[in-house]
């Protein structure tokens, strides 16, 4: 079966997270990826944490399924060697801020390539007053509004975990690409430049929290308190979410946790009566979870259709028999990885390598 | 000029968040969106039809409906037209029938088994209309022994592995402020089918894409996966910090709910820090010479830090350290990033003038071309509004016809009659 990037060559000299998802997801799809590395190694090979060959995990996970080659990008003639190598390829994926590229002297006119797509993944884009400003997962996290509603109110505001600032932004910039190739297809080969903003991806991703500043008059809050309405509480093994947003989702879950006083009052029908009076009621549904085991409660609640979720650890998912049946976890290189994050039927998504080696290789410019 | 997609048309059948904000980028991208929605079933994003109005709509000038002003459907439906159409009834199936041959794509997040009962199964889409691609999200794909399993985003960040990964250190497991797994599932639908469209347009051929909201949330908590297969650790929920670098956190600053963020990832990056903090002061001391010496003693590290900033103005402070090249942001609540000017700048926000709800600030196209025009931006659309324009512009339906259908309930403008 044929891959949907097939025949599609990227240099990838990007050096962050948020460009290596890019080029992770493009050779996923089908894309070769030449991974221009510079003799000190990719950043995020000296990144925490590590695995017990002490190589980091971080890339392990974002450079598989790439080709490296060595380039020291603060040689003389860095730009012309580079253009040389954008000439054999479809797409170059950069994540240098515009003074960086300015002292290189990389363009896009420079490369000299009219067919050539060029991404640029940075934390705030390559115009506007942030341009040149550095960035990071935490910053673009606390500038996007999601830190400022995650966490508890009595406590710090907190950012997504790991690395999601990239991953959201690597997959918008992995879209954007194959739709400058679809362009560049029907519109007689010419490329383009496509400039992805972290911070863009993610206000774009907390979109109804900014409208609902502007109808309402005030921003999201972060939660007073941990209740059953607000994500996982804790059961007999562990923590659950109940999320109890339909009047079904109600009445049946009251009766699974013999509650069913609750279950019969219709007052606790309505949505937004449930909202407005959760103290009348969390603390007895509390307690009536906690004699629960997440599994029995989520096989029971399943059973009645009833939305509700077993807070997992990475031990449980792996051997959790719906993935298995799935056959979601994967395998490259005799190694077993995450697998993929949709099912193509026709032009599948496919991990055919590890993370390469550090390259000890210069990069054949020929 | 024009945009990747125009001249493309997706027929689609998606609601709430992350299939409606999948198919609002799509619409981005220049294809033509027609969403498709029930009336006697309002999406969920439009809430109750009897649901009161955001307190800032309340009030003033014009009819407006509450199904037509949610602020959630509203923020994720941008440039699509909506018809609604009874698919339950034989001929609102009949109709969509006869639309599918002008799709070039459905996209759909019904629960597994409504596709099917409706038939509209893939295989059928395909005999209806060559080269088709459909597009599911669900909570746990279409196999497996969950694949029926309801799931939302709330009930996906815990079942995903992200839950558990996000919290205080030391803390319990959390979900984030908004259901993070339908953008998630959202951003990644949106990227397979523009794959799956470049695929079409270069063979002809046309596929089926299975989006698990659980797996594509996974995925981007791989790196933990990663870790647990490698070293058999389940990774400890820390914070705001990294694993490697220290001060990397969120700290207060004077006034009610004002905090800043502040990172040093390097030993250049920390000594800029203490230049712009200005001295001597409790961070100039042994103990937090070292970026090991800081991460071995982090929790007097970010004691100290905070000390300091929480007598700092938020913004004169993240001007000072930004303008030093130290990593520094302020953390801007909704409010804050919808009137921020280098976004507007940006063109990530800007104003959106809806017939009913008005015009406000919200967010908009993620990326840029340099030659690639994006469409213009228009409001999400009111319920039924393009009924019988789409009707007669795909299907040459005339306005007696739609009547008709519309008085049957079958298709038509707002709640049934």
């Amino acid at each position: 079966m044929d891959q949907a990037l097939a025949n599609v060559r990227v240099l990838d000299i990007s050096s962050s997270a948020g460009g290596a998802w890019c080029t992770r997801l493009l050779a996923d799809l089908g894309a070769d990826v030449i991974l221009l590395e510079p003799p000190g190694g990719h950043p995020l090979r000296s990144e925490a944490p590590f695995d017990l060959d002490g190589r980091s995990l971080v890339a392990e996970y974002f450079l598989a399924n790439k080709r490296a080659a060595r380039f020291d990008f603060e040689a003389a003639h860095c730009a012309s060697r580079l253009a040389a190598l954008a000439k054999r390829v479809d797409v170059v994926v950069t994540s240098l801020r515009p003074s960086e590229n300015a002292r290189l002297g990389l363009s896009y006119a420079a490369f000299d390539n009219p067919g050539l797509v060029v991404a640029h993944i940075t934390p705030y884009g390559i115009s506007g007053k942030r341009a040149d400003i550095p960035g990071n997962e935490l910053t673009v996290a606390a500038l996007s509004g999601w830190a400022a509603l995650t966490g508890q109110a009595s406590s710090s505001p907190l950012r997504p975990v790991g690395h999601q600032v990239a991953f959201c932004a690597g997959t918008v910039a992995a879209g954007s690409v194959i739709a400058a190739l679809i362009a560049r297809e029907r519109e007689g080969g010419a490329g383009q430049e496509v400039d992805i903003s972290e911070l863009d991806v993610m206000v774009s991703a907390g979109s109804p929290g900014i409208l609902r500043g502007q109808y309402t008059g005030h921003s999201t809050p972060r939660r007073d308190s941990a209740d059953v309405t607000a994500g996982p509480v804790p059961v007999a093994d562990g923590y659950f979410a109940l999320t109890l947003s339909r009047a079904h989702f109600w009445r049946d879950a009251m009766n699974v946790l013999g509650l069913h006083d609750l279950a019969q009052d219709p007052r606790w029908e309505t949505s937004w009566y449930r909202q407005a009076h959760k103290d009348e009621y969390s603390g007895r549904v509390g307690e009536a979870m906690r004699g629960w085991k997440k599994a029995d409660l989520f096989e029971e609640l399943a059973a009645r259709r009833v939305v509700a979720g077993p807070v997992l650890t990475m031990e449980e998912l792996r051997s959790n028999p719906h993935l298995a049946e799935r056959q979601f976890w994967t395998e490259a290189d005799g190694q077993d990885f995450p697998g993929a994050p949709f099912r193509m039927s026709a032009t599948p998504w496919r991990l055919r390598a590890c993370a390469p080696e550090p390259p000890a290789k210069e990069v054949d410019a020929k | 000029m024009s945009s990747p997609l125009s001249g493309m048309r997706g027929v689609v059948l998606t609601q709430a968040w992350a299939g409606a904000y999948c198919t609002e980028l799509l619409g981005f991208m220049g294809a033509d969106i027609i969403q498709v929605e029930v009336r006697k079933r309002p999406d969920s994003w439009r809430g109750a039809y009897d649901a009161p109005l955001a307190e800032k709509l309340r009030g003033g000038d014009g009819l407006r409906h509450p199904w037509n002003c949610n602020y959630l459907y509203n923020s994720v439906n941008l440039n699509k037209r909506c018809v609604t159409l009874d698919l339950q009834t034989a001929e609102g199936a009949a109709i969509f029938r006869r639309m599918l041959p002008l799709a070039d794509f459905v996209v759909e997040n019904f629960s597994p088994r409504v596709l099917n009962n409706l038939g509209f199964a893939y295989e059928e889409m395909d005999r209806i209309r060559p080269g088709i691609i459909l597009c599911s999200l669900s909570a746990y794909g279409h196999t497996g022994p969950w694949a029926n399993v309801p799931g939302i985003g709330g009930t996906i960040e815990p079942t995903s592995g992200l839950s558990a990964l996000l919290g205080y250190p030391g803390g319990s497991p959390m979900n984030s402020g908004l259901m993070y797994p339908d953008a998630v599932a959202g951003l990644n639908a949106f990227t397979a089918i523009l794959a799956a469209v470049r695929h079409r347009s270069r063979t002809g051929k046309g596929q089926y894409i299975d989006l698990s909201m659980q797996e594509a949330n996974l995925v981007f908590a791989g790196e933990a996966a990663l870790e647990f297969i490698r070293t058999g650790r389940q990774r400890e929920r820390m914070g705001n910090r990294h694993p490697a670098f220290a001060p990397h956190g969120i700290f207060p600053c004077r006034g009610h709910d004002r905090w800043i963020a502040i990172a040093c990832q390097s030993e250049p990056e920390w000594q800029q820090l203490l230049r712009a903090l200005g001295g001597p002061g409790a961070l100039h001391v042994d103990v937090f010479a070292s970026n090991s010496q800081r991460k071995a003693n982090e929790d007097e590290l970010e004691s100290a830090l905070a000390a300091i900033t929480c007598l700092q103005d938020r913004d004169e402070l993240a001007e000072r350290l930004t303008a030093a090249g130290v990593i520094a942001a302020a953390v801007f609540d909704g409010l804050e990033v919808a009137a921020d000017q280098g976004l507007s700048e940006r063109g990530v926000i800007g104003a959106v003038r809806h017939p009913e709800a008005g015009e406000w600030p919200q967010a908009l196209v993620p990326w840029r071309f340099s030659r690639s025009e994006s469409p213009p931006v228009r409001a999400a659309p009111r319920l039924g509004e393009h009924s019988a324009e789409v009707f007669a512009e795909l299907l040459g339906m005339d306005p007696g016809e739609y009547e008709r259908l519309a008085g049957a309930g079958i298709t038509g403008e707002g709640p049934p009659d």
